[in-house]
């Protein structure tokens, strides 16, 4: 009795830290939502300087996109791999979507080097300013996605796949699943729109 | 509840994913993702079309991944989730499309252009960023209209671009001088109405050519026009 | 070197005005009074333990009653400034202060009075009640509670610290508004603290209305449905709500505004394509929905006063609910009316006009249910009740001063005019201050044990009443006489300043209404004995938080009751339910991560205020580090066994004082200036601090 007690107060817990997070992620969305707005103000007031249709290389955003995606779904199969408990599984397919995350974030800093190099900074003018907080901010959010990533793994490598790990892994991946949402809408409105 | 021996927590029945539905999620993510690549480098449709048309299966992968990724809807009711996140979006739109709207309808009256052009003609600044802005380098003659008795002398001046022409009251009244016929009010240059105090006179800078009408608003029947040479 | 290790800081940044000098002075002094007081009585232990570290809701809720409070003084003492220098300031008279000092005060007076007094005390009394509404332990994260409690005070410190450290706050106005608030404009330090006070007491807001969410949704007592909510828990829900859909954009913003500070974007710069228009729109799309943010719990607390007093239920309680909800749905389509004058086409202002209009439909819903719950019912005057009375008729004709600037055309004769700003104070202290007011005297029997003294309180009351229409009444006729806002001199030939005189009297009666309110509370400890609450329930009320004893154990309940109905506690008394009985409670453990992240995270604001990037970088290193710390923390409960939860009841029972015998009234003030020059006589004479 206390036994059935205990886990359905673990449960309710466990509900709750659930949905909690999933409010979180509702004002992350919400503070995206800012800052989409801003660049579709003023990504218009480049002073005559280039546009995005002249700096942007679709190759390579088609290429970051594709590989976040299918960290999105390596992240998935993890996830399924920790609900059954197994350990080594967990590893390998988080191990897979923490490499690829890592290979956007190269590409990104690439491009971001790219563009620095060639002159065009945030205080070059409102359209460059807007582009590298939007697409920085979700570069901040994917080095916190890794971070978060790289020490869960160590601890489940560590503490082994106990119920507070599987909680975490699951946060993880409401997080990861999200930043590629976020990241289909700059992939349209940045960079595709870009070229229409 | 849960019949296996691990101590795993109970989710919410329902709410896990199948191998199934990552893979369906991740093969229709492919798809639509490849479509608006592929719309816009071919350019095969282009402009208002192409914009509404990536717009649209960007929401659509969206959703996509938040039923197959993220298994909204699937959980036990109350569905607090699906809640907030549809009211999420809605706010989204009111922050993104209000903006935008709103950003541009603040144009409405004046735009950014016609205010620099007004500053600049006000200020006399001749030029701004290396171009020209049209603006009067100081002016040149002076016209006076005086107003008296019911009388506009003289009715119809004539004057060169950068000249100034200067209303003035002998009246005992206050006179409103506007631009256009009666009844419109019409603005000249920025100037909307010139209120005119007896023995007062208000001065205008004439930087805009052409043929205009002025006409006492509280009187309609003073009237007179000005030509203004380039 | 230095210039990497200290940032933009120099000896010039030490207090060297006289304001700068003085405040520095007397904070220093208040510490070290505090400090000495501690020591003596051998307190740091306790005060760390119970209640630094705690995350017991009622604790926190006890805390920011005490900060918000002590903002309030300072918010008010902003006040009286503003109103002297109004009232001297004509002609000739330049009044006492310079013009940068002048805007300085009101900017501060306006975030302080928003951020840190009424969000503060309303946070306080959401923490505390809610959960006891509801029939919870606690609230959903105890963690996220004292997360959100420090971070607030961080904020705080930084809103006061500009006075030791910098001298200079933000001269923008409490919204600092583009490109005013860039660093072309305003290049001191004094804007970068506006901007991490808010930012980082925001974060805390965030987190602390996400947790109100999770709590009133996921942890309601079994039986007690959405319906079955009491209004004060639907208020603060419907509040909450809106708190966590808006303060990400002020997050946002901030973070837009900082960019351009410090790292020299340019979105609302005057150059290089910067539109500062849109920092108008981007922070009126919080700042609108900030102030219902700030009515909603007040509504929901005038509706459970209004029940208890007319002895019944409320007249329509799906119409008081829907009203609410109204409300919060309509917040997000008004912004504009802010910024009519920004140049928007006519039916864009139009359009917002009327959605402001429609507003008061909603609200008025709410205003109709409770004067019909009062119709026919048993009313009781007491202080509760007085502020309620005092609140219908301010915030009727606040409201309505607002429906008339909600018309464009009169918006654009009275934008930005004093008329809005007697609009405005109507609405926050009419509507939100006297909610907390009545709120708090309400509740009071139940947080502190014992009821307050009634006779001061209603004296109090009608100084503020009278103060309040004294004060505001002159600037609704300064308004439409064309006085703007935010004037630190005019002409004498405007005639404004009998009215600048005689709102200065309002102020100053409103004043002896809070120093009345502070001896109302100090005459109530002294009557204690006679005011103690001993039944838990000194009203008469309807809902749950009148089912535990006053002052509440730290579990509230010990069994989490089963409710079935809108009123939970007037059923189980009249059907005799309340049991006692006992059973295992999991109780969350102390916590000092809130602390720690929280001084983490005002070191990080310092540091970018100060552009010391090493100190800025490191702290946030430290905040993740924490947080990591916390998250993988798996030991954060423990638990009150059956056994030891009766002893704990019994021992409680047995410690319960007998009532007071006699028929003692509520002291007088006669009786109270008496009592403190009897004290203040024998202080002298025994002189207590030498015998130590």
């Amino acid at each position: 009795m206390a036994h059935a007690l205990a886990e359905s107060h673990e449960e309710a817990a466990n509900d709750r830290v659930m949905f909690g997070f999933w409010v979180y992620l509702m004002t992350d969305l919400l503070m995206f939502a800012v800052l989409f707005a801003v660049y579709a103000v003023l990504q218009g007031n480049t002073l005559g300087g280039p546009t995005g249709r002249d700096l942007f290389s679709l190759p390579l955003v088609l290429a970051e996109t594709l590989i976040l995606l299918t960290s999105s779904f390596t992240c998935g199969i993890g996830m399924i791999a920790a609900r059954a408990g197994n350990k080594n599984q967990v590893l390998t397919w988080f191990g897979i979507t923490f490499t690829l995350g890592l290979m956007f974030l190269g590409l990104e800093l690439y491009e971001f080097a790219e563009l620095i190099h060639e002159g065009h900074t945030i205080t070059t003018n409102a359209f460059f300013s807007s582009f590298f907080t939007l697409v920085g901010t979700h570069g901040l959010h994917i080095i916190s996605g890794l971070l978060w990533m790289a020490i869960t793994l160590i601890y489940v490598l560590k503490r082994g796949l106990n119920k507070h790990m599987v909680r975490k892994l699951t946060l993880l991946s409401l997080f990861w699943h999200f930043l590629d949402i976020v990241w289909i809408f700059i992939f349209t409105i940045v960079y595709l729109r870009a070229f229409v | 509840m849960s019949k296996t021996s691990h101590h795993l927590p109970d989710h919410p029945k329902g709410d896990h994913g199948t191998m199934h539905s990552y893979i369906i999620g991740f093969l229709l993510s492919l798809l639509f993702t490849a479509i608006p690549y592929y719309l816009v480098v071919s350019k095969s449709v282009t402009g208002t079309a192409l914009l509404a048309t990536i717009l649209g299966i960007a929401v659509l992968q969206m959703a996509i991944q938040i039923f197959f990724f993220l298994h909204l809807g699937r959980g036990p009711k109350p569905l607090y989730n699906v809640v907030f996140f549809v009211s999420t979006v809605g706010i989204i739109l009111v922050v993104v499309l209000g903006s935008i709207f709103i950003m541009d309808n603040l144009q409405y009256n004046m735009t950014g252009a016609e205010v620099n052009k007004y500053l600049a003609q006000k200020e006399g600044i001749s030029q701004l960023g290396g171009e020209k802005t049209g603006a009067c380098q100081g002016t040149n003659a002076n016209h006076k209209v005086t107003l008296k008795s019911g009388k506009v002398s003289p009715l119809h001046t004539e004057a060169r671009l950068c000249d100034t022409i200067t209303f003035i009251n002998e009246d005992d009244m206050v006179r409103e001088i506007t631009f256009g016929q009666h009844p419109k009010h019409d603005a000249y240059s920025g100037n909307n109405d010139l209120l005119v105090r007896k023995g007062r006179g208000k001065t205008i800078t004439l930087n805009q050519p052409g043929t205009y009408k002025f006409h006492d608003h509280l009187n309609p029947d003073i009237a007179g026009d000005f030509t203004v040479i380039p | 070197m230095k210039e990497f290790l200290l940032g933009k800081l120099s000896l010039r940044a030490l207090p060297h005005e006289w304001f700068t000098i003085g405040a520095t002075v007397s904070f220093l002094l208040l510490a070290l009074i505090v400090i000495v007081a501690i020591t003596r009585l051998k307190r740091w232990k306790w005060l760390w333990n119970e209640w630094l570290t705690s995350v017991d809701p009622k604790k926190i809720g006890i805390m920011y009653f005490l900060v918000g409070g002590f903002m309030l003084l300072r918010g008010g003492l902003d006040a009286i400034m503003i109103w002297l220098q109004q009232a001297l300031s004509s002609g000739s008279s330049q009044g006492y202060l310079s013009a940068d000092h002048f805007q300085q005060i009101f900017t501060a007076h306006g975030n302080i009075m928003v951020f840190f007094v009424a969000m503060a005390l309303i946070f306080g009394l959401i923490n505390y009640i809610v959960p006891l509404q509801i029939g919870a332990r606690d609230l959903a994260s105890p963690f996220l509670n004292t997360l959100g409690f420090w971070l607030f005070v961080a904020g705080v410190i930084m809103v006061n610290i500009f006075f030791m450290v910098g001298g200079e706050y933000a001269a923008t106005g409490w919204l600092a508004v583009a490109p005013l608030s860039g660093t072309e404009f305003s290049p001191g330090v004094g804007v970068d603290y506006w901007i991490w006070s808010l930012q980082i007491s925001g974060i805390g807001t965030t987190l602390g209305a996400l947790n109100f969410i999770m709590t009133i949704l996921k942890m309601r007592a079994p039986g007690m449905t959405l319906w079955k909510m009491p209004l004060f828990t639907w208020g603060s829900l419907c509040s909450m709500i809106m708190a966590v859909t808006v303060f990400p954009l002020l997050t946002a913003t901030l973070f837009l505004m900082f960019l351009d500070r410090n790292f020299g974007a340019h979105f609302f710069t005057t150059t290089l394509g910067g539109n500062a228009m849109m920092y108008t729109n981007l922070i009126w799309m919080w700042g609108h929905p900030e102030v219902y943010i700030l009515m909603l719990p007040s509504f929901g607390a005038f509706s459970e006063i209004v029940q208890t007093f007319s002895r019944k239920a409320i007249a329509s309680y799906k119409s008081n609910v829907l009203g609410m909800i109204g409300v919060s749905a309509f917040a997000l389509s008004v912004w504009l009316h802010h910024f009519f004058t920004m140049g928007a086409g006519a039916n864009v202002n139009a359009f917002f006009g009327l959605m402001t209009m429609i507003i008061a439909i909603p609200t008025s819903v709410l205003v109709f249910t409770w004067i019909a719950t009062m119709y026919k019912g048993r009313i009781r005057f007491a202080t509760p009740m007085l502020w309620f009375m005092g609140f219908i008729g301010t915030f009727a004709i606040g409201g309505i001063a607002g429906v008339l600037l909600a018309v464009p055309p009169v918006d654009f004769q009275l934008h930005n005019s004093l008329f809005l700003v007697a609009h405005f104070h109507t609405m926050v202290i009419g509507g939100v201050l006297f909610g907390i007011f009545a709120g708090l005297s309400y509740w009071f029997p139940k947080i502190a044990g014992f009821r307050l003294n009634e006779r001061i309180g209603k004296y109090a009351f009608w100084c503020w009443l009278s103060g309040f229409i004294m004060a505001f009444t002159p600037l609704y006729v300064l308004g439409i006489m064309g006085a703007t806002r935010r004037l630190d001199h005019y002409d004498a030939s405007t005639g404004y300043q009998p009215f600048f005189i005689m709102s200065l009297i309002g102020g100053i009666v409103i004043m002896i209404g809070v120093a009345l309110q502070i001896v109302q509370i100090i005459a109530s400890f002294i009557q204690k004995r006679h005011l103690l609450d001993i039944t838990g329930d000194p009203w008469g009320g309807r809902s749950l938080e009148w089912a535990t004893p006053s002052i509440p154990p730290p579990y509230n309940f010990t069994v989490i009751p089963t409710v079935s109905s809108r009123d939970a506690y007037l059923d189980l008394k009249s059907l005799g339910l309340l049991k006692h009985d006992y059973e295992d409670i999991h109780m969350p453990r102390s916590t000092a991560s809130g602390i720690y992240i929280s001084a983490f995270a005002f070191l990080a604001g310092f540091g970018f205020v100060w552009h010391i990037n090493w100190l800025a970088v490191l702290s946030i290193i430290a905040i993740i580090v924490c947080v990591i710390m916390r998250t993988f923390n798996e030991n954060t409960e423990y638990t009150i066994t059956a056994a030891e939860v009766e002893k704990l009841e019994t021992d409680r029972i047995k410690k319960l004082l007998p009532a007071p015998a006699g028929n003692n009234e509520d002291m007088g003030l006669r009786e109270f200036v008496g009592i403190v020059i009897v004290w203040g006589l024998n202080v002298i004479r025994t002189k207590p601090w030498r015998t130590h």
